[in-house]
């Protein structure tokens, strides 16, 4: 069983890593060059107008006066307000109907990649050496060689342009999306929206795709890998001699065991799931976080920034904790 | 001599980290105003001082959750490595200290110039 200490343990720890982040968006934001007054005010303004806006956002402070009043108000949960984007919309706000989007590619992308690459994994372990395994790890290794700006714009190409299947761009053939929870898929269930659902999971699959690639060609990779390795163990070997099916020796015995790199694996790159976000936000032209987060650097929108790197490392760290007990839970030595 | 137990060692490595950080920030804040503006000279500085501080309590916090998983793996794996997570708690320790040393530093120019 996991120990209650050791979650309480796992979340103490988090206080650190966020208060590390923080000062770390806070820092790099400060050595970028340029002057949001300058970018916020219109190209007419004069020196005195910039001089206002910095008065206004705080800018002409001591720096040290901006960090200590920074962090106070992110312990506050107070991520301030956009400089740039929807002007003067408090920055939670924003990132309480963006993120779930983003949220939502992730984790389909995390789907496809599971879905699909644990059992190529198997299957490639089992078959060692045959065609099979040949062309599945050709195909692993494409998929972790080929960047996302590359494949996405391939398979809209291919699917969408010359093949017309699926839409090039959004997540909605028409209309507004529907603001209950964000989570467009859910909130069509929510409506009793049939047709938007189907449009949605229309729209949303090729981006999850493309999101998707990467995590199931390593995904299967180390499925792989990590079979092999179990298969060879002197506890498979007692259960055949035993007499049990090959099904249930592999699949009782062997994946568990097998499971633990994986799931660390799983949780690890889902940060780079969300990372691929952005980019795959940019190609199929979601309006998502990933999309934000680029205007926002582009713009020199500050509270916009550090809100969304915050978010990402509070969700990167709460994935991972869940991934621990996870395998604490596959294994329960990890937690000694 | 007998290795230091509890916070005392902790704490002085932090101080003498601290104390070459404010040297430092000092210094750099000096040089920084010659070439441009006390302003941004003490901007710069603190903003890298807090660079330090955040790349050092991540290391830290890292260090501690994964820090014997990645010494176990290393031995399962025989990397000969000479890594352990006592050594890299020490090294992110100093990081920290230097960082906040920094960013006093240039705090303390920003008050008294």
């Amino acid at each position: 069983m996991i120990s209650t200490r050791y979650v309480i343990k796992r979340l103490v720890l988090l206080i650190p890593v966020l208060f590390g982040v923080a000062t770390l968006v806070f820092s790099i934001l400060h050595l970028s060059p340029g002057n949001p007054a300058t970018v916020i005010a219109t190209q007419q303004a004069d020196a005195a107008e910039i001089q206002r806006i910095e008065e206004r956002l705080g800018l002409d402070d001591p720096i040290w006066v901006q960090y200590v009043r920074f962090m106070v108000e992110v312990v506050q949960f107070d991520l301030g307000e956009s400089w740039v984007h929807n002007k003067g919309e408090p920055v939670t706000d924003i990132l309480r109907w963006k993120f779930p989007i983003t949220l939502q590619l992730a984790v389909l992308g995390q789907i496809a990649g599971i879905v699909f690459g644990i059992p190529i994994g198997i299957i490639s372990a089992v078959k060692q050496d045959t065609i099979t395994d040949h062309i599945s790890r050709i195909g692993a290794l494409t998929g972790i060689s080929v960047p996302i700006f590359w494949s996405g714009p391939l398979i809209i190409l291919l699917f969408a342009v010359h093949l017309d299947w699926f839409p090039t761009n959004g997540l909605l053939s028409n209309g507004p999306l529907p603001k209950i929870t964000g989570v467009l898929l859910i909130d069509s269930i929510i409506k009793g929206d049939i047709v938007m659902f189907v449009d949605a999971a229309w729209h949303l699959f090729l981006p999850s795709m493309v999101i998707g690639i990467y995590s199931m060609a390593l995904i299967s990779r180390m499925m792989r890998s990590s079979m092999l390795e179990v298969v060879r163990q002197d506890y498979i070997r007692t259960a055949r001699a035993k007499g049990q099916g090959e099904k249930i020796t592999l699949l009782k015995h062997g994946l568990r065991n097998a499971l633990i790199p994986v799931v660390t694996v799983i949780g690890i790159q889902f940060g780079s799931l969300l990372g691929g976000a952005v980019l795959t936000e940019t190609v199929f032209n979601i309006r998502g976080i990933g999309m934000l987060l680029v205007d926002a650097i582009t713009d020199g929108d500050y509270p916009v920034v550090q809100g969304i790197v915050l978010l990402f490392a509070v969700v990167f760290t709460m994935v991972n904790l869940f991934v621990d007990l996870t395998y604490t839970y596959l294994d329960p030595r990890i937690e000694q | 001599m007998a290795p230091d137990t509890g916070l005392a060692a902790p704490v002085r490595r932090l101080a003498t980290a601290a104390a070459a950080g404010v040297a430092v920030g000092l210094v750099a804040v000096g040089g920084l105003t010659l070439d441009g503006t006390l302003r941004g000279a003490t901007e710069t500085t603190f903003a890298f001082g807090a660079l330090a501080l955040g790349v050092g309590l991540l290391g830290w916090s890292g260090s501690v959750m994964a820090g014997r998983g990645i010494e176990n793996m290393q031995r399962y794996m025989d990397t000969g490595s000479d890594w352990t997570e006592s050594d890299s708690r020490r090294a992110m320790t100093r990081i920290i200290g230097f960082g906040v040393g920094v960013m006093f530093a240039a705090s303390l120019a920003t008050a008294l110039l």
